[in-house]
């Protein structure tokens, strides 16, 4: 309907339809026009969110549920809603009616939007589940499955080389990271003796004298930091943005990304008096937000100015969690709902630009109030609070931050580096709100810009005048606040979010803030410019290295290859021969102390005769060089073998082994004969020269490593019980 | 009598390696019979060479007297039939790879697993 131009969609249709999943192949038959599943499915969230406001009012937190999942190994499934998830749970389901709503708008004409909404709806409930998990193991599951839910999300246009990189690339840096997250888990529940978070909790004195402790949470750190993109694993956000809008929206900033800063907030209570809980927190968070600031400013795309944004406030965060104290704990719960509440609305500007005009570049964007006036105001409004204007939420935001670093006063270095991230997060406001709106359209078009449907611009609105209204009234989100930071620092309670800072002090960091982002906004291309010289530092970043290590692994397979698999059949039975080797001798000389050499015992004429056989064929064999003699050789070992059975009691076996023997002989004989008529190009040497040292001495060492075991083990006991069993069965 | 039998078995496993690493095919293939002798005779000395009379229950008696051990007995009777069959099993295969590659040398038998061309990977098809 409003693409009708065609030049403009944020997506590409199929390429190659055949290769398309299941799930997309079916939802291009559902694609029909006036059937739009969005507004239907946006009814989950909202259904969700209503029921949880409802049981928020009724039932009083902490709620409870316990199932057995696995109990083998202790593990619950067990469900725990506090203050902290109930507030995660808010935003889950409130953001994603939006989300869903927006969708319905956004994805109208692409034919993958069952497809992007099946998933976000599995993504919701792996978010659910993961904010709502007490067991550590349980989190876990729901942590990956997150994670992987992303990557399906990111490359979702998979027609697409750049979509597809992304893709993989958050799969592989998330996912790498919930690896060493769940090696921080398991030690930490091996330190703990419990996986259940709430139990992990109470026992925080005594977890803290364990020497494994920093080991378990540095596992933990790197899981988290890579799930809330955190330096030096921050760099696939910004590349996640080639997803569609409301998916962007919905998991990149509102809520996956900060499921790792939730699980740092979680284990808050328990570790935040630790010094190096501080550091490593305050350290990452400050140098992530300040790398992610200037990082924005070199970005001439909308939505990935938004992501780089998103980045520096997960890093302010981090940070605020690192800080002691109980108002940061507050900080970190108002800026968790101020940031859903005015930087999704920005994202669906974006969105809606894309929608509109088909470009998010903003070089090309000026003066676009007079074709999409109520994007506009939307972008305005959600501006206002992202720089922290007085009357929005965001203004509180900011004043509960400015009061957590009062109260612990922070080191000087950080409270610089915050004031350049707000200047950069001003500036990216006057961005959104001004340079794209205001002024006059220069640029020129083929295509007049449009308004969006009423879909696009609903969700932002609300979620704006969520904002503003909260930003009014903050006693309306008291109870909520208060529940959350109870759960991050127990023992504190608030009453008034509103009150709890200095109005003065937070109009000072405001006014600085401003100042400096009407500097950088003013600068952005100089300093754009300047930063491109510095482009170098680039080659060095950690997005390199993970480019250079994902050509470096099939090299280094092929590498590998090649030494493991060279298709020499001599090579392979040393490789083999020489491992067995190796492991036998590791477990003999492991044993030693009970080494126990056997007697030499009288001598057993025939048993004495049919090992000298034995021997004396075996290295007779091993220099013949006709295969005619070479095969008479090999039967004297097995006439011996069987001599040697018919004076020990088998002579059952014996006789097998004489009449086996015989045939043997025959029917290599026949072949040999055979084999003398056919004409070969090249008679074989017997062993390679270069390679009979090497062969002989294995040789030895494997002969003479067996003769040992079995020395060494007829000096053990031995236990009869499974020849007595079959001696008194067989009748 | 153990030390006899221990040492005769390491000689006839360092000589089938030995034969194994060999590059004539017949050879290699002598180097498994050899091999697989000594195994058995592995095999039997685990469950020790206590008595040479043979695991018979008399005529009258319900249960085993003290004869040699009949469990490795079984395992080494069935590793012995079995082992013949794979025996020429084998050699039928090396003729027939030897007539068809008129070549004996293991070193030139490379059709699954023929030399990197680009030094990276094996080329898929083997070139003509």
């Amino acid at each position: 309907m409003l693409l009708s131009s065609g030049r403009i969609p944020a997506w590409k249709p199929t390429a190659n339809p055949i290769l398309g999943e299941p799930v997309s192949s079916i939802t291009r038959d559902n694609h029909r026009r006036g059937c739009n599943p969005g507004l239907l499915l946006a009814l989950v969230p909202a259904v969700l969110l209503a029921l949880l406001m409802a049981a928020l009012y009724v039932v009083p937190l902490p709620w409870r549920l316990t199932w057995p999942w696995v109990p083998s190994l202790g593990v619950e499934f067990a469900l725990y809603v506090d203050g902290l998830s109930a507030q995660f749970l808010l935003l889950i389901t409130g953001i994603g009616t939006m989300v869903f709503v927006y969708g319905a708008g956004y994805l109208a004409e692409n034919p993958r939007r069952n497809r992007v909404f099946v998933l976000l709806l599995l993504f919701m409930a792996a978010m659910i589940g993961a904010v709502g998990s007490d067991n550590l193991l349980l989190l876990f599951v729901f942590w990956e499955l997150t994670t992987v839910l992303s990557f399906l999300l990111i490359g979702v246009d998979h027609d697409q080389q750049a979509s597809r990189k992304s893709a993989q690339q958050a799969l592989l840096v998330t996912g790498s990271g919930g690896l060493f997250l769940l090696a921080g888990i398991i030690l930490l529940g091996q330190i703990g003796g419990s996986y259940s978070l709430q139990t992990l909790l109470t026992q925080a004195p005594l977890l803290q004298e364990d020497s494994r402790l920093k080991a378990a949470l540095t596992l933990i750190f790197i899981g988290a930091f890579c799930k809330s993109a955190q330096f030096p694993f921050h760099f696939w956000l910004p590349n996640a943005m080639s997803a569609p809008t409301p998916v962007s929206a919905y998991l990149h900033s509102a809520t996956m990304v900060k499921l790792g800063i939730y699980l740092l907030a979680r284990l808050d209570a328990a570790f935040s008096d630790l010094l190096f809980w501080q550091y490593a927190l305050i350290s990452t968070g400050t140098f992530t937000a300040v790398i992610a600031a200037i990082q924005t400013i070199r970005e001439r795309d909308l939505k990935r100015i938004l992501a780089w944004s998103t980045v520096a406030t997960l890093g302010t965060l981090t940070m605020l969690i690192g800080l002691p104290g109980n108002s940061a704990a507050l900080a970190v719960a108002v800026l968790f709902f101020a940031h859903a509440l005015y930087k999704a609305p920005l994202f669906f500007v974006a969105g809606n630009l894309d929608h509109g005009v088909g470009t998010r570049a903003i070089d090309k964007l000026t003066g676009m109030r007079r074709y999409m006036p109520w994007t506009a105001i939307v972008a305005l409004l959600a501006a206002l609070s992202m720089a922290g204007l007085p009357l929005t939420f965001g203004f509180i935001a900011k004043g509960a931050i400015v009061h957590a670093k009062e109260q612990v006063d922070a080191l000087q270095l950080v409270s610089y580096a915050a004031m350049f991230v707000n200047g950069v997060s001003v500036a990216v406001a006057a961005i959104a709100a001004i340079h794209i709106f205001w002024g006059r359209d220069r640029s020129p078009r083929q295509v007049q810009p449009h308004e969006v449907p009423v879909t696009m611009l609903l969700p932002p609105l609300i979620l704006v005048v969520l904002g503003l209204l909260f930003g009014l009234v903050p006693t309306l989100v008291d109870p909520a606040l208060g529940a959350a930071v109870h759960a991050m620092s127990p023992g504190f309670d608030i009453t008034t979010v509103s009150e709890s800072y200095e109005f003065l002090a937070v109009v000072k960091a405001m006014l600085g803030a401003i100042l400096l982002g009407c500097v950088i906004l003013l600068s952005w291309n100089r300093l754009d410019l300047l930063l491109r010289r510095v482009h170098r530092l680039h080659k060095i970043g950690p997005e390199a290295w993970y480019w250079r290590s994902l050509e470096f692994l099939p090299l280094l397979a092929a590498r590998q290859t090649r030494l493991l698999q060279h298709g020499r059949l001599p090579y392979y039975l040393l490789t083999m021969i020489g491992a067995a080797t190796l492991l036998i001798l590791i477990l003999l000389l492991a044993a030693r102390p009970d080494w126990n050499w056997p007697d030499l015992q009288t001598l057993n004429a025939p048993v004495f005769g049919a090992s000298l056989l034995i021997a004396a064929g075996a290295l007779v064999a091993m220099f013949v060089r006709d295969h005619l003699v070479l095969l008479l050789v090999s039967g004297l070992v097995g006439y011996g073998c069987a001599v040697l059975f018919l004076f020990t009691g088998a002579p059952d076996v014996a006789f097998t082994q004489f009449a086996v023997e015989t045939i043997f002989v025959v029917v290599v004989a026949a072949v040999l004969l055979r084999l003398r008529r056919t004409p070969l190009d090249m008679r074989a040497v017997s062993t390679e020269a270069r390679l009979r040292p090497l062969a002989l001495a294995v040789a030895i060492v494997f002969g003479a490593s067996l003769t040992a075991l079995v020395l060494l083990m007829s000096g053990l006991p031995f236990d009869s019980v499974l020849a007595d069993f079959y001696g008194e069965q067989c009748l | 009598m153990i030390w006899a039998v221990a040492l005769a078995l390491g000689t006839v496993i360092a000589a089938g390696t030995y034969l194994l690493l060999s590059r004539d095919l017949l050879r290699c293939l002598i180097g498994l019979v050899l091999f697989g002798n000594g195994i058995n005779l592995l095999l039997f000395t685990g469950g020790r060479l206590t008595s040479s009379l043979p695991p018979i229950i008399d005529a009258g008696e319900t249960a085993l007297a003290v004869t040699a051990n009949p469990l490795p007995q079984a395992l080494v009777l069935t590793a012995i039939v079995i082992s013949f069959a794979l025996m020429c099993f084998s050699l039928v295969l090396a003729l027939q790879i030897i007539q068809l590659a008129g070549s004996d040398d293991v070193a030139r038998l490379r059709a699954s697993e023929p030399p990197s061309q680009d030094g990276i990977k094996p080329a898929l098809e083997e070139p003509s």
